[in-house]
């Protein structure tokens, strides 16, 4: 068994689910909801990456930096429009709000890019010497982007002023106002934030996996197990348990065939909810 | 005439250390020696208490003294550090909320927690545990006629001002036919009125035999309605004793007055 | 009785359409008490407990499975759809266990997971479901007799849920759904009944499910575990009014009738539809048709647990207010 090429494997997928479950993470401890439509900001964050490099022919990075501020527009959106409307009523409301706009966003994705699959043959191709590895350039390059901003936000979250306005909104939503920085706004920022997050893992899965309208049902849904076994509310839980989960799935397909592998992380998930509810890191969901 | 649900259990073997523990026919709550911490902060030191079986007893402190710690120790919502809680000659140190209720303790909520979107009626035949339909109709419209909110009986819980919740809330926890009844500042933010409607009907229920203990910084009717007051300060019991002792006490008035 | 009446007139309407109607009515009623009694079952669990999820089409998809090959073994339709049932039961049990120590938004997305794994489970273990391919199975040449059958559950689905609406169970539910810390503190057994109500609202998903696949003697994972299924139940739940006796009927025969209008001449913008009316009925009638026509008193509706009120208006001369301890 090739388990040091099975170990960089699982670690590099991990590096994406980070990168999706921190963005799902910070949402739910500013917001208390979870956006079932995480998952497919994602998959528009993929599609419009494909759009972006075969159709307008313009270069990947493009799409690294222009991705992210559409899906945080559209997350934006859905939080201005819908999400704030519904923040004071019950908590099922909002839920089946962001049910809602999931469905939404996928069949509207259909209309433009139709149901089947699409890659990016040729972006990022090729592969690189590592530690005595081939490793695939896309997969590595992804890699790194998405451990680079989940840093980054992580940095941002602990030592700005803003960061540490969202920090203190996830303990303590009664206190409205925290230095001048009001809690709409902490919402917004949040909101646009883990929103850009899903669309950068889209940008940076598309040269990898084939993407399709339905990506966020099949991909973005493993941010949740993520979250769960990390622990809600962690930053740091979610980064272990994406990395541990990442190699989970790859030995659990290499062992038991692909489809196999990606219903494990659903299994893991229902046992941490067994064993220890609160997660690897967390701070419980039962309160 | 109060019917025991529960399976009698055995009366605990008292623990040598702690004789007091042998006359639970008269102190129906034992607290001993419970302490409490959160991080590094302190909330409850050395808490020893006993509520006498058929008595209204109050707690009271400033606070940040650890009252409300104390009250959800021995509501069960909160473990204890060290130290026991004894309830109707039972441990239920380490029992849930639920195992406390069906060992005949009625509990009422600091902030309302009725069940909003449920009628008056319905919050209470909810928890009319063991009776039959009609029975626990009954009960409910009894406990209304006693508290004289029967005009309340088809509101909805969300319907109801803060004042009517805190009533409707104790004619629930008495749908448990309770012996010991824990009321958590049943007395806060309310007016005058409707504080001294609820002094007489706790007054009335524990005519009837029911053990009524509570926290409140009401001193006022701490004092008015209490055989017995613990004053809680910086996480220990200073002072404790009838009103007179109580509002004598030097310790208090530091702490209070 | 206006429940009774409602309850009556609308299964006799039901019962006598494979004699009058034409082929296409009966279609449309086959999807309908499908979709009646997925309602209902997602309502139990959904609407009375509080513990809304998305994964309901998890039953649904592995009684298809779990009926389609009794059937394709050689059993009769009617015991495959029996055993589904009991399938249902049996994933629901320890799927409960696990997934009910948790609330809100991780019970519901949990749930959608498992679907999946469900899914994943039905294509990856392509030895025995065929996979992607489907598993095809011998057509049932009279559709009455299922016709009945589906006619009976979606019925007996909707007797029970006004059963449970005028007793005590259900109130203890709703009180769940209001506040489950303070339902446990005052001595209800939460996790008992939880349980129990997330085992009894997969069986009937289930049990359709395997009828539904003698329906089209054909399963797949696409249909069994259709996103489609999922959205158009809670849907019509919501927008009939969650944990109401009526409300899951109201909302499935208003989507039935929007699905038909809708489902053929629009198929591409269909389900964002459907994602439409479950956002207006969210930002602009939470509480659903039922719900805002009972506030409203409107004379046709039943009021909700009219049973307890009946009991509380009943002169008891017996009644005396020495009794309250």
């Amino acid at each position: 068994m090739p388990v040091f090429e099975l170990l960089i494997a699982g670690i590099l997928l991990g590096g994406l689910y980070a990168l999706m479950a921190c963005g799902l993470n910070l949402v739910f401890g500013v917001m208390r909801i979870i956006n079932f439509a995480h998952g497919d900001l994602l998959a528009v964050g993929a599609l419009t990456t494909v759009s972006i490099v075969t159709g307008l022919h313009l270069p990947f990075y493009v799409a690294i930096v222009v991705v992210p501020l559409l899906t945080a527009a559209l997350g934006l959106a859905m939080q201005v429009l819908v999400l704030r409307r519904l923040a004071d009523g019950p908590m099922i409301m909002s839920l089946l709000a962001t049910f809602a706009l999931s469905t939404i966003l996928v069949n509207l994705s259909i209309l433009i890019w139709g149901g089947g699959y699409r890659g990016l043959p040729g972006v990022l191709g090729g592969s690189v010497h590592l530690l005595g590895l081939d490793v695939a350039l896309s997969r590595l390059v992804s890699f790194l982007v998405a451990m680079a901003v989940t840093l980054l936000v992580w940095w941002f979250l602990q030592s700005t002023r803003f960061g540490r306005a969202i920090r203190s909104v996830s303990q303590a939503p009664e206190l409205a106002v925290i230095n001048g920085i009001s809690i709409d706004a902490v919402r917004n920022v949040t909101f646009a934030l883990g929103a850009a997050m899903a669309g950068l893992a889209g940008v940076l899965l598309a040269p990898t996996f084939a993407s399709d309208p339905q990506l966020g049902a099949r991909f973005g849904i493993k941010a949740f197990a993520v979250i769960i076994v990390g622990g809600m509310g962690s930053y740091p839980g979610a980064m272990a348990a994406a990395l541990l989960l990442g190699v989970l799935e790859v030995f659990g397909g290499y062992w038991f065939g692909q489809v196999i592998g990606s219903a494990m992380l659903f299994l893991v998930m229902l046992v941490v909810l067994l064993v220890r509810p609160r997660g690897l890191l967390g701070m419980g969901v039962r309160a | 005439m109060h019917v025991q649900r529960i399976q009698p259990q055995p009366t605990p073997v008292p623990p040598p250390d702690f004789a007091s523990a042998t006359d639970t026919a008269e102190r129906i709550l034992v607290v001993e020696g419970v302490g409490k911490r959160f991080g590094g902060l302190v909330a409850l030191s050395d808490v020893s208490l006993s509520v006498g079986r058929g008595s209204i007893t109050g707690v009271i402190g400033p606070n940040g003294s650890g009252k409300s710690t104390l009250f959800n120790i021995i509501a069960g919502t909160l473990r204890p550090d060290r130290g026991r809680v004894f309830l109707n000659g039972h441990d239920t140190t380490r029992a849930s909320p639920a195992q406390i209720c069906r060992n005949g303790v009625g509990r009422t909520f600091q902030i309302s927690r009725l069940f909003g979107e449920m009628t008056v009626l319905e919050n209470l035949v909810a928890v009319a545990h063991g009776a039959s339909d009609a029975e626990a109709v009954e009960r409910a419209l009894g406990l209304l006629d006693f508290l004289e909110i029967t005009g309340l009986r088809d509101k909805w819980g969300t319907e109801l001002s803060y004042g009517q919740r805190k009533l409707v809330e104790i004619a629930r926890a008495l749908m448990l036919r309770p012996t010991v009844m824990l009321l958590d500042e049943p007395f806060a933010g309310i007016n005058p009125r409707l504080q001294n409607r609820i002094v007489d009907h706790l007054e009335a229920l524990r005519q009837r035999g029911l053990t009524l203990f509570f926290i409140d910084h009401e001193m006022r009717i701490v004092l008015e309605i209490c055989d017995t007051i613990h004053v809680l300060a910086q996480g220990r019991v200073i002072a404790e004793g009838d009103a007179a002792a109580i509002r004598s006490d030097p310790k208090v008035q530091d702490a209070y007055f | 009785m206006k429940s009774l009446v409602i309850i009556v007139v609308s299964a006799a309407l039901a019962a006598v359409i494979p004699f009058v109607g034409s082929e296409y009515a009966l279609s449309f009623t086959v999807q309908l008490f499908v979709f009646v009694a997925l309602a209902y079952s997602w309502n139990l669990i959904g609407g009375y407990a509080g513990y809304t999820h998305f994964g309901q089409v998890a039953f649904f998809g592995v009684g298809a499975y779990t009926g389609a090959l009794m059937m394709d073994a050689g059993f009769h339709w009617l015991l495959a759809a029996g055993a589904a049932g009991l399938s249902g039961a049996l994933l629901a049990l320890p799927l409960g266990g696990a997934m009910l120590r948790v609330k809100g938004p991780f019970f519901a997305i949990g749930m959608f997971g498992m679907a999946r794994v469900c899914e994943s489970f039905a294509l990856g273990f392509d030895g025995i479901t065929q996979g992607g391919t489907g598993l095809y199975l011998t057509p049932v040449t009279d559709l009455k007799p299922l016709y009945f059958v589906l006619w009976a559950i979606a019925f007996g689905m909707v007797v029970l849920t006004w059963k449970l609406d005028n007793s005590r169970l259900g109130i203890q539910l709703l009180a769940i759904r209001e506040d489950e810390t303070a339902a446990d503190a005052l001595g209800i057994r939460t996790t008992r009944l939880k349980i129990g109500t997330f085992v009894a609202s997969a069986i009937a998903p289930a049990a359709v499910g395997s009828l539904y696949a003698t329906y089209l003697s054909f399963i797949d994972p696409a249909t069994a575990f259709a996103p489609m299924t999922e959205l158009t139940t809670i849907a019509m739940v919501l927008l009939g009014g969650m944990g109401t006796t009526f409300g899951p009927l109201v909302g499935a025969v208003v989507m039935s009738v929007v699905n038909e209008l809708l489902w053929s001449r629009f198929p591409e913008i269909y389900l964002a539809l459907v994602g439409a009316v479950i956002l207006a009925v969210v930002l602009f009638m939470p509480r659903g048709i039922v719900s805002f026509a009972m506030r409203r008193a409107w004379w046709w509706v039943p009021a909700a647990r009219s049973s307890l009120r009946r009991l509380a208006s009943r002169p008891a001369p017996s009644r005396s207010p020495k009794e309250a301890h």
